[in-house]
């Protein structure tokens, strides 16, 4: 049994190399389609983490009563991070804001001229979990007690909650059909490569091969070919994706790409274990099928 | 060694091929198949290592009845019978040794055994010096002697040749039908579907003529025609 591993391993290295220029042509083509797969997965994944922080960066603002006390603020402070889908509250005194204010806006309204006292009142900037809790945690906060008003931008959020639905759906969509065409064409170019064989297949049974014997040189070369796409689809991929990385991070800081090497690394290893993984099931099928057709 | 009963045989297409054939073939005996295109000489031989089945009878070769085996059981029965074919098929990509090798390989046999035996039998066919090249690289002569190597290599009882000499000059046809009387001698039941007339005629062999799927002729010391 050994002895036949060790023969079954030659057979399909020879035949790779023998067979050069289809395999060159499977792998490329192989490598292609994996190429485009990645592509879109590491897009749909980028543009998901986009729309994700822009909808992050939405939050409340609640405006303190006049008359409340610093110490009442400070006690309103705690209840409001209390609140369920709220992820932090932060404090804005009304002499910050108004300096933030005059800053802002101060050397083109000579405001002081104007209005001689501060007219803001102390701020709450609460920032929720998820979009979808705004309008609920900003219902429960006019209700905490010594709030005054309540803003957020509520036509933004619906705005940017569609977004984020659409890229979501549509990028799960658009995943799940590239998988599919990629599955498919890996799956034809290994059933190429087997079926150029079919007259070899046929005399190796001539010659008294068991159907295994025949298989598993056969469904080792699909291995070695889809692993070869795999591992050249993720070369490519990950040179492109970390060259844009650098430019994007230089010229446009606030667009946030995916730099997380564990999912990258992830996206990567299913490139390349889906490569190999589905190279062996295209082998594995086709030799089936002509074994079983010559029965 | 080789015994058919009533063998009848029809293509799925409807094409009717043989008719209730019967025919016994004894151990170490050399046989002569001949007849017409489209007789039925190769169905005939693809029935004895399973390539086809019949429609009805039975087709015995070494007590087993082929007709009723076992898909997996099929290769065991190709190991016990060398088959030689007009066209040679041999592995385009594998040189004369690998080709060899390959009959041997599929039974499990070690390394150097496979070695030993491909080198021997390589040297009976005289292609020892041709080991290395691929079918390609060969002539015709040569790739049926590589062929004739291959079927034997696993020392069966039975060799069965379909049209050996047919893509062959005469000469050549010769030195490849010597070959075959050669392994005869060496305990072998040989038999050989044929066009060859004047091979059949000087050979004077069992000769056994099929036309329109019959048999209609077995005669020892035969020749080609009555």
């Amino acid at each position: 049994m050994l002895s036949n591993i060790e023969f079954f391993l030659i057979e399909a290295f020879r035949s790779v190399r023998r067979g050069a220029l289809m395999s060159f042509v499977a792998v490329g083509t192989i490598t292609v389609s994996l190429v485009i797969f990645g592509f879109f997965v590491l897009l749909v994944i980028n543009l998901g983490n986009i729309v994700g922080s822009v909808s992050n960066k939405i939050d409340i603002a609640a405006y303190v009563e006049k008359d409340l006390s610093l110490e009442a603020a400070g006690a309103l402070q705690l209840r409001l991070s209390k609140i369920p889908g709220v992820d932090k509250v932060s404090f804005i005194s009304r002499t910050e804001a108004w300096k933030n204010f005059k800053e802002e806006f101060g050397d083109k309204l000579e405001l002081d001229s104007v209005i001689a006292e501060n007219p803001l009142p102390h701020t709450f900037n609460v920032r929720v979990k998820a979009p979808e809790f705004l309008p609920r945690v900003a219902k429960e906060i006019a209700g905490a007690g010594g709030i005054d008003e309540v803003r957020y931008s509520g036509q933004l959020i619906d705005q940017v909650r569609s977004l984020v639905d659409a890229v979501r759906i549509g990028g799960a969509a658009l995943v799940v059909l590239i998988s599919f065409a990629t599955l498919l064409i890996v799956v034809n170019t290994i059933r190429l490569t087997v079926l150029a064989r079919e007259t070899d297949i046929y005399i190796m049974k001539l010659v008294g091969a068991t159907n295994n014997f025949v298989k598993w040189p056969f469904i080792i070369e699909g291995v070695i070919l889809g692993m070869l796409g795999g591992i050249c689809s993720f070369l490519i991929l990950k040179f492109a994706y970390d060259a844009i990385y650098t430019r994007i991070s230089v010229a446009l800081p606030f667009v946030p790409m995916v730099g997380d090497k564990m999912m990258l690394g992830v996206i990567y290893m299913v490139m390349v274990l889906g490569g190999l993984g589905v190279g062996m099931i295209g082998a594995y099928i086709s030799v089936s099928k002509i074994l079983k057709a010559e029965e | 060694m080789i015994e058919l009963i009533n063998v009848s045989k029809t293509y799925p297409n409807g094409i009717d091929v043989l008719f209730n054939v019967s025919l016994s073939i004894g151990k170490e005996e050399f046989v002569f198949m001949v007849g017409p295109s489209g007789a039925g000489k190769t169905t005939l031989l693809k029935m004895l290592y399973r390539d086809e089945v019949p429609s009805s009878g039975k087709v015995i070769v070494d007590k087993i009845n082929v007709a009723d085996l076992a898909p997996s059981q099929v290769p065991f029965l190709r190991r016990n019978m060398g088959v030689v074919f007009q066209d040679y098929k041999l592995l385009a990509k594998r040189t004369v040794f690998e080709n060899v090798a390959f009959a041997l390989r599929v039974t499990g046999a070690p390394r150097s055994t496979i070695r030993r035996k491909v080198m021997q039998v390589l040297e009976l066919v005289g292609m020892l010096r041709r080991a290395n090249a691929f079918p390609e690289e060969l002539s015709g002569g040569e790739k049926q002697r590589a062929c004739i190597a291959r079927a034997i290599v696993n020392n069966p009882p039975i060799l069965l040749a379909d049209e050996p000499t047919g893509n062959l000059d005469p000469t050549t046809s010769w030195d490849i039908i010597q070959l075959l009387e050669k392994i005869n001698k060496r305990n072998t039941t040989v038999m050989v579907a044929t066009h060859n007339k004047s091979i059949v005629d000087d050979m004077k062999r069992r000769v056994v003529a099929i036309e329109n799927g019959r048999i209609v002729r077995d005669q020892l010391l035969g020749g080609y025609s009555r």
